[in-house]
């Protein structure tokens, strides 16, 4: 599955460290599912890629598990010192920070995630929408 | 992933090669858990991970990552990481583990960092 999404990152043209992310993103994506969606064991999951092609590229997870809605995770406090920082919570982080664009749709007894990548190619410290808490 | 460890001086050197993500990152605890044991040795060894074949980590590599750190802080040992590659070290800045454990460029810096005695015993060979 994580094979399908970097291959078609790579088609499209995206530079290597930008594949590495939509495969982090994906992976962290699809844990989760398991983890909240799927708690008693496997599911299944569907995966399709959206739109015609160009420069971005947009995927649909689709599971048929638990109604849960990984944007409403909080944001973790990345900046409390060590002994008090929280040990996990890093996944939908990832997701948020690698991805351009997310959506969480409850359809019937689905969960859909769409998530859109561009080329972005991330060194110059810019990020996208969503804001780390103080 | 694959894994090696040494000893040199006071610092044990692990070195992490390939990926760690969610199905390898039990893998990578197994590696490092055995270091975390409070031996009674005074001073406990400190402790360096040669990221620099790290293709790959995910937050369940982090998570291992963070339970260590705060097991050293605990024991008061030092606990750092080095020649981490351009997609691992965005990670760790993005996920500000530089606030977690040491973060050097090179092996030879993190063990200078660390220790003296292990800094010339590497540069000897």
């Amino acid at each position: 599955m994580i094979d399908f999404v970097s291959d078609l990152a790579r088609e499209r043209g995206f530079g290597p460290k930008r594949i590495l992310e939509v495969e982090l993103a994906a992976e962290e994506a699809l844990v989760n599912i398991l983890t909240y969606a799927y708690p008693k064991g496997a599911g299944d999951i569907e995966i399709a890629c959206k739109g015609e092609g160009g420069s971005r590229l947009t995927f649909a997870i689709t599971d048929f598990g638990v109604a849960f809605d990984p944007l409403s995770f909080p944001v973790p406090d990345l900046l409390v010192e060590l002994a008090i920082r929280r040990v996990g919570g890093l996944g939908v982080f990832f997701v948020r920070q690698m991805a351009d664009h997310i959506e969480y749709q409850r359809k019937g007894d689905a969960n859909v995630l769409t998530l859109t990548f561009t080329k972005r190619e991330p060194q110059k410290g810019e990020n996208s929408t969503h804001t780390e808490g103080t | 992933m694959e894994s090696s460890v040494r000893q040199i001086a006071d610092v044990t050197l692990i070195r992490i090669d390939g990926r760690v993500d969610h199905a390898t990152a039990k893998a990578f605890e197994e590696v490092i858990k055995p270091h975390l044991d409070d031996t009674g040795a005074a001073p406990l060894p400190k402790i360096l991970l040669d990221l620099g074949g790290l293709s790959f980590m995910t937050s369940a590599g982090l998570r291992v990552l963070m339970i260590a750190a705060k097991a050293c802080a605990a024991q008061g040992r030092d606990l750092a990481v080095a020649a981490l590659q351009p997609a691992i070290a965005e990670i760790f800045k993005i996920s500000r583990f530089d606030l977690v454990l040491k973060i050097h460029p090179t092996v030879e810096e993190g063990l200078s960092s660390l220790s003296s005695e292990a800094a010339v015993l590497w540069e000897a060979g």
